[in-house]
C-alpha cells in the first residue's frame, strides 16, 4: 500500500522553496519521486539584456548569496574575454583570495545544515561558530558578510595591504584547527555517521551520465574541478595553487561522502588563501581604462563552491549584452537527487537534499 | 583530447556543412565551436562527446529578432576542453540529444520553456521551472512588470479570481 507524501514549498527543514510529490511503501520508503522547482523564479537571463554592462555587475552578486562572488567574477571574466583584456596579476590573486574565502564559508554552511538536519547539535553549533569567522573576516576586508562586491569588469575594487593580510593569515590560524578537529569529529561521530552513511548514494555511472560538478562529484569519485581541469586566473599561471582534489575525493558517493568531500575543499581552500597572500604579486589591482566591448561572444567557467558555473555573453556593440545565459552546479546536480531519493526512506529526503548544497536561487534565476 | 580528434570523429558523419574553429583563452584553455547547418548533425555531435565521455554542461537558446529564427548552442566538455556546437533553427524545433546525452536533459527542457523551442524526441514533457498557466517561450518577447504581476498568462486567470471577489 503506498502513500502520497509531499515535502515544501516552504518546509522547516528545507533552505529553500522546493517541492517533493514522493510515493512511498509500506515501509516508507520512497517508490517515486517527483520534483517540482521554479519558486524563485525571478527572469533575471532575461533581466540582464535590459541593465548595461556595469549594472549587470551589481545584478550578477545578487543571483545568490552564498556563492555572490563567483557569479559576477565569471560575468566579467566573459567580459573581459570580449574585450580583449588581461587584467593584472595582482587582481587575479585578489579574485582567488576572495573566492576562496566565499567558499569556505560557503561549505561550512551547508555542513552546518547537515548537522541541523541530523540533529547533532553539538556539531551544527561548533561549526557555525567556526564559519562565524569567515564571515567576520568578510566583513573586515570587504565590508560585507555576503556581498563582497570585490569585482570590477577590468579588475579588482578592493586591495590587500599588510594589516589586512595579517588579518587573513590571524583568522587562518584561528579557523584551521577548528576545521581540521571538525573533520574528525565529523569523519567518526557515530549519530552523524548513522544517519548519513550508505544514505542518499550516487553511483559512479549515474554521477558521469548525469555530469554532475563540485563536492557532489568529488562524493562519488569524479575530478571535474573546473580549477584543475581548465584552470583560469592565478591558477592557471601558478599551478601549485591548483587545488589537490584527491584530498576531497570519496568513492562513497553518500551524504557522508559528499560532507567529507567538502571538508577537503575546504582545508585547500585555507591553503590556497595562504599560499597566494604569502606571495602577492606587485602591481595595478584593475585596468585604468573603461573597457570597449565590442560584438563577440565568450563562454568562460569557474570553480563555484558547489561547482562547476559557466557564464556564455553575446554582445553587439551597444552597452547591453544581447543574450547572456548561465549554469550553476545545482541545475545539474539536481537531477542526480531522483537517484539519490529513490529506494531510500522518506525520512531522508531533506538530508539528501542538502547533501547537494542546493542553491535554488541561483538555478531558478 | 584535441580538436582534430573531435574532426575526425565527426567529419565523415555529418549531413551538411559545418565550420569548426578552435579559440585558446590566454589562460590557455580550448574554447571551440563548430557551426552546423543541417539539425541531424547534433545528434552526430552528441554521439561523438558520448563516445570521448564527455557531457553536456549546457544549452543556450535564444531569439533572432531579425529574421525570427532561432539560434541553439550546446555547450559540452570532454576532458576539459568546451566544444559549443551552434544550430539555427526556423521552425522552433531541434532533435533532442538527452536521449543520447542524459546531462541535456534541463538544459533542454528549459529549452522548451523559455522560448519555445521544442527539442523533439525528449522523453520528459513535464515543466521545469514555469508554471502550466504561463505560456511557453517567455524569454522571446517582453514582459512587463505589470503585466508579469498578472502572471504572465494568456488567460485573465488571476484578474477573473479577483473580480470573483469584487461585489460591483
Amino acid at each position: 500500500m503506498s502513500e502520497k507524501i509531499e515535502i515544501g514549498p516552504f518546509h522547516t527543514e528545507l533552505e529553500e522553496s522546493v517541492y517533493f510529490k514522493l510515493e512511498v511503501d509500506e515501509h516508507r520508503m520512497v517508490e517515486k519521486v517527483e520534483i517540482i522547482n521554479g519558486f524563485i523564479h525571478r527572469g533575471m537571463e532575461s533581466l540582464v539584456t535590459k541593465k548595461n554592462f556595469m549594472q549587470n555587475l551589481i545584478l550578477t552578486e545578487r543571483v545568490c548569496s552564498l556563492c555572490s562572488n563567483n557569479h559576477p567574477m565569471t560575468y566579467a571574466m566573459a567580459v573581459e574575454k570580449i574585450s580583449g583584456i588581461t587584467i593584472p596579476l595582482r587582481a587575479e590573486a585578489l579574485r582567488v583570495v576572495a573566492d576562496e574565502v566565499k567558499r569556505v564559508a560557503s561549505d561550512m554552511f551547508n555542513l552546518s545544515m547537515l548537522t541541523h538536519i541530523a540533529h547533532t547539535h553539538e556539531l551544527m553549533k561548533d561549526t557555525m561558530n567556526t564559519r562565524e569567522h569567515m564571515q567576520d573576516l568578510k566583513e573586515v576586508i570587504w565590508g560585507n558578510r555576503m556581498d563582497m562586491s570585490s569585482n570590477l569588469l577590468t579588475g579588482t575594487k578592493y586591495d590587500l595591504d599588510d594589516r589586512k593580510v595579517k588579518i587573513i593569515l590571524d583568522t587562518l590560524d584561528t579557523v584551521e584547527p577548528k576545521i581540521r578537529d571538525l573533520k574528525e569529529r565529523y569523519e567518526n561521530d557515530e549519530e552523524l555517521k548513522t544517519k548519513t552513511v550508505g544514505v542518499g548514494v550516487l553511483p559512479l555511472e549515474d554521477a558521469l551520465e548525469i555530469g554532475v560538478t563540485g563536492p557532489v562529484a568529488r562524493g562519488s569519485g569524479i575530478n571535474n574541478d573546473v580549477r584543475v581541469m581548465a584552470p583560469y586566473g592565478l591558477y592557471a599561471y601558478r599551478p601549485e595553487l591548483q587545488p589537490n582534489v584527491t584530498l576531497s575525493l570519496r568513492k562513497e558517493g553518500d551524504v557522508h561522502a559528499r560532507a567529507m568531500a567538502r571538508f577537503g575543499d575546504i582545508l585547500e581552500a585555507v591553503r590556497i588563501i595562504r599560499d597566494v597572500v604569502a606571495d602577492m604579486p606587485e602591481g595595478d589591482t584593475y585596468v585604468d581604462k573603461r573597457p570597449h566591448i565590442p560584438a563577440g561572444e565568450a563562454v568562460v567557467r569557474t570553480e563555484a563552491p558547489r561547482g562547476e558555473l559557466i557564464y556564455y555573453l553575446k554582445t553587439d556593440g551597444s552597452q547591453k549584452p544581447v543574450r547572456m545565459r548561465w549554469k550553476v552546479p545545482t541545475f545539474t546536480n539536481w537531477e542526480a537527487l531522483k537517484v539519490m531519493i529513490l529506494g531510500d526512506k522518506v525520512d531522508n529526503v531533506t538530508m539528501i537534499l542538502n547533501s547537494i548544497d542546493p542553491c535554488i536561487s541561483c538555478t531558478d534565476r | 583530447m584535441s580538436i582534430e580528434e573531435f574532426n575526425d570523429a565527426i567529419k565523415n558523419k555529418l549531413f551538411g556543412d559545418y565550420e569548426l574553429k578552435e579559440d585558446v583563452d590566454h589562460y590557455g584553455n580550448s574554447n571551440s565551436w563548430i557551426v552546423l547547418h543541417d539539425k541531424r548533425d547534433m545528434e552526430v555531435v552528441a554521439k561523438a562527446v558520448k563516445s570521448f565521455k564527455g557531457r553536456c554542461v549546457v544549452a543556450t537558446g535564444y531569439l533572432n529578432e531579425m529574421d525570427g529564427t532561432h539560434t541553439v548552442i550546446y555547450h559540452f566538455d570532454i576532458n576539459g576542453m568546451i566544444m559549443n556546437a551552434q544550430i539555427n533553427t526556423n521552425d522552433k524545433t531541434v532533435i533532442s540529444i538527452t536521449p543520447i546525452l542524459r546531462s541535456a536533459d534541463w538544459a533542454e527542457r528549459e529549452l522548451r520553456e523559455m522560448y519555445d523551442v521544442e527539442p523533439v524526441g525528449h522523453p520528459t514533457k513535464d515543466r521545469l521551472f514555469l508554471d502550466y498557466s504561463i505560456a511557453k517561450g517567455v524569454l522571446n518577447e517582453y514582459i512587463s512588470l505589470s503585466k508579469i504581476q498578472m502572471g504572465v498568462s494568456d488567460t485573465d486567470v488571476l484578474w477573473s479570481q479577483v473580480n470573483k471577489g469584487v461585489k460591483v
